[in-house]
């Protein structure tokens, strides 16, 4: 029997379960939700991203990291092998002959991964779109979750744009789907 | 080549490794696919191309002021000079004069990048090599450099920032004050890396000795910059091409000994502190006022012919050769790239070294993918 | 021909005497002020121009002492830059000369450009001597677009490996000789020469 409310709260799909399994795991309700909300704010909080700068970007990241806008007080450190690694930050251009190893690069990331799209060129070709080596955006390769604007954009850009990717994995965890702030 | 050992019936044969292009050393996209027997290196070739933008094409479809931003992100940690580089050849091909005070301010402005570039060069050597604190510290000084470019240009990084004719905007009120007091400090700071790092006993063992060559090898290979004048030999194109204004100002060329990674990485420390005072004279002979900006055509052309001149950049010879046909746009535009070039000689340095040093002699080269790949 | 020429070239290309015999180059429009100042009609040439034309000029002069007559075909001053236009075929060879004559001495390659022409490929290289300081400009052209083949300078200047290679790639040109010719900038099965001027990015 249902009931009218329910079709509006939040309904929040488990991993790796069938749908008769997933309605079991929500009528748990409270404990589950909140281990979901647990479980969203321990990934937000120490997010290791794969060192991937290609360009100029890739400048700006490590100016962000260094000492004087630091990263680390966000739980972030940059892991250069990507088995070990949670988000993709692409800096930088991408190019035709990078692109595939890109996507290897991806799929090499376990579960749960997300990419942030760092800078014009990486958003959708930026200053080099009528170029004949360059890949217009990487959304053409990997599905991104942020878009950071700016050529380079500066480290507080960066700062918020990790930012929202965090509010992101939490929101998500509670179960509302977040296609964009 | 099957080695065989006797006793245990080991069978040993050379391996493939990649160098991948991602890798976590901060040089870019840059791969290199090594033959190694054990942990000789037998052969190795640079792959390159993962960052190849098209510069030189695009530039045949935009006019010339409009190459600049794209000059820029060529050699993205010294942008500056990218900048001048592109706008000396405008200017010796149409013959304009540049007035005194934007001559100054391009000086010192071309000099402050070239020690940021030179402390990021140093930083990330120092973290390939195992070091974390170092490229920690140079962050927070070129975070110093990097604020007073900004006030001046707009820009943290890719500035495009000198014109054709002059500089964009004149310096605000009390930026040159800022300037003179950076001086010393960094006077200071760069006493402060040389004790931190250049006696250090590991960093020694690392690369003194390593990735040797000498002046006839640099000379054939066209190395220039820091990796022909470690050999010994005293080529610096602000003293033998020289232009703007660096005949007036008094500098030093230092030269390295060995020719090894260390010198590099010394001559690195060095040209810091040359950068340094000519940034002092520059401040005490600029003119206290003047235009910023030369008389200069609304509409740049560049008359029939090719044109071409080389600059010191942060790496090495950088130039720019244009091939104009009299229209606003170029027909050719030809950039000569140090790191290019200079990374030439990297499979003959690596040959019969040790897997260990691969990382020091990359370093020591000092490659910026922008510049490899345009 | 030559009017349209007095217009529309800046004052140091007057100094030519010996004009390349009709390149199909594009042809600029005649405009009355190419330079950036409004010149006079028919400025001096300029004294620096002059000196260059006289390197040249003298460079030729070695030069077809060793080789004979056909070899260099035209001499010219590129903006106070000595420039000689060398007959592909010995390409290589004068090069080689230059490297080691006591007059000339030029060691140290400093550019190798290729430029895209209607009807030719272009190869400019640029030599700097760094024991007498002067620097002298050398270029040869390809006999048509395709099949342009060229000798390579990597057994003289081992600096030029890569510069021939992208040359290779993005225009199309072939060095004989070179140890290793292969795509350098774009990926291996990529079709076509992007920076040429008939490029077709969409095919």
């Amino acid at each position: 029997m249902e009931l009218t409310r329910v079709n509006q709260l939040p309904v929040i799909e488990y991993e790796g379960f069938t749908p008769e399994e997933n309605a079991e795991l929500r009528r748990g309700g409270l404990v589950l939700g909140t281990l979901e909300q647990v479980k969203g704010w321990a990934r937000s909080s120490s997010l290791w991203p794969l060192t991937f700068g290609l360009a100029c970007c890739a400048i700006e990241m490590m100016t962000t990291g260094a000492a004087h806008y630091d990263l680390d007080r966000f739980g972030i450190l940059f892991r250069p092998s990507p088995r070990h690694a949670d988000v993709m930050i692409v800096a930088g251009t991408v190019t035709k002959k990078m692109a595939p190893l890109l996507r290897r690069l991806y799929d090499q990331m376990p579960e749960p991964k997300w990419v942030i799209a760092m800078g014009v060129c990486a958003t959708a070709g930026g200053p080099y779109v009528k170029s004949y080596s360059v890949v217009k955006g990487v959304d053409q390769v990997v599905p991104v979750d942020v878009y950071i604007p700016g050529c380079p954009p500066s480290p507080p850009a960066l700062i918020y744009g990790i930012n929202l990717l965090q509010e992101k994995i939490r929101m998500e965890a509670k179960g509302k789907r977040v296609t964009n702030a | 080549m099957a080695l065989e050992d006797e006793g245990n019936n080991l069978r040993a044969e050379e391996m493939l490794l990649n160098v991948g292009p991602q890798h976590p050393s901060t040089h870019g996209v840059f791969r290199l696919v090594v033959k190694l027997d054990g942990e000789m290196i037998v052969e190795s070739e640079p792959v390159i191309g993962y960052l190849h933008r098209g510069t030189e094409k695009l530039a045949e479809d935009l006019q010339y002021t409009q190459i600049i931003p794209y000059t820029d992100r060529l050699d993205y940690i010294g942008a500056m000079l990218n900048n001048y580089a592109l706008c000396h050849t405008i200017e010796t091909a149409l013959d304009l004069e540049i007035p005194e005070r934007a001559e100054y301010i391009r000086v010192i402005v071309m000099e402050l990048n070239r020690i940021g570039s030179h402390l990021l060069a140093v930083g990330s050597y120092l973290l390939d090599l195992g070091a974390m604190s170092p490229f920690l510290y140079v962050f927070q000084e070129r975070e110093r450099i990097v604020q007073m470019l900004n006030q001046i240009s707009g820009a943290r990084l890719t500035y495009n920032y000198i014109r054709v004719g002059g500089v964009r905007l004149d310096a605000p009120p009390g930026w040159l004050d800022e300037v003179r007091e950076f001086v010393p400090f960094m006077k200071e700071k760069v006493k402060m890396y040389d004790n931190l790092i250049t006696g250090n006993e590991i960093f020694l063992a690392r690369t003194k000795g390593i990735g040797v060559y000498d002046t006839e090898t640099a000379l054939a290979h066209s190395l220039s910059g820091i990796n022909l004048r470690c050999t010994g030999f005293q080529w610096d194109l602000r003293r033998k091409r020289p232009y703007s204004v660096y005949d007036r100002l008094d500098f030093e060329i230092p030269v390295g000994k060995n020719g090894d990674c260390f010198d590099r990485y010394y001559l690195h420390l060095l040209e810091m502190e040359q950068s340094l005072r000519i940034i002092e004279q520059a401040v005490e002979q600029i003119p206290e006022s003047g235009p910023v900006m030369g008389k200069v055509p609304k509409m740049i052309r560049v008359p029939k012919g090719e044109y071409y001149t080389g600059i010191e950049g942060t790496k090495g010879e950088l130039g720019f050769y244009i091939v104009g046909d009299g229209k606003d746009k170029p027909y050719r535009m030809k950039i000569r790239r140090p790191s290019f070039v200079n990374l030439q000689l990297l499979p003959k340095l690596l040959k019969g070294e040790n897997i260990a040093n691969l990382i020091a002699i990359l370093g020591a080269i000092d490659i910026v993918l922008g510049e490899v790949d345009a | 021909m030559s009017d349209e020429q007095q217009q529309s070239q800046s004052p140091e290309d007057q100094s030519n005497t010996v004009k390349p015999a009709a390149p199909a180059k594009p042809a600029a429009p005649a405009k009355p002020a190419a330079a950036a100042k409004p010149k006079k009609e028919a400025p001096p040439p300029d004294p620096r121009a002059l000196e260059a034309k006289k390197t040249a000029d003298l460079v030729k002069q070695d030069i077809v002492e060793k080789f004979g007559d056909s070899v260099v075909l035209d001499t010219e001053a590129a903006l106070f830059t000595p420039m000689l236009r060398i007959d592909a075929k010995a390409w290589l060879k004068v090069i080689d000369y230059v490297r080691t004559h006591q007059n000339w001495m030029l060691n140290y390659l400093v550019l190798m450009a290729g430029t895209d022409y209607p009807d030719y490929i272009e190869v400019e290289v640029r030599i700097q001597s760094t024991h007498l300081g002067h620097m002298i400009g050398f270029k040869t052209r390809t006999d048509g677009r395709d099949n342009a083949t060229l000798p390579s300078l990597v057994s003289i200047h081992p600096g030029v490996n890569w510069e021939e290679r992208e040359i290779y790639d993005l225009l199309g040109v072939t060095f004989t000789g070179h140890p290793d010719l292969r795509r350098i900038m774009m990926w291996e099965g990529f079709q076509g020469h992007p920076l040429r001027k008939d490029y077709n990015p969409w095919d």
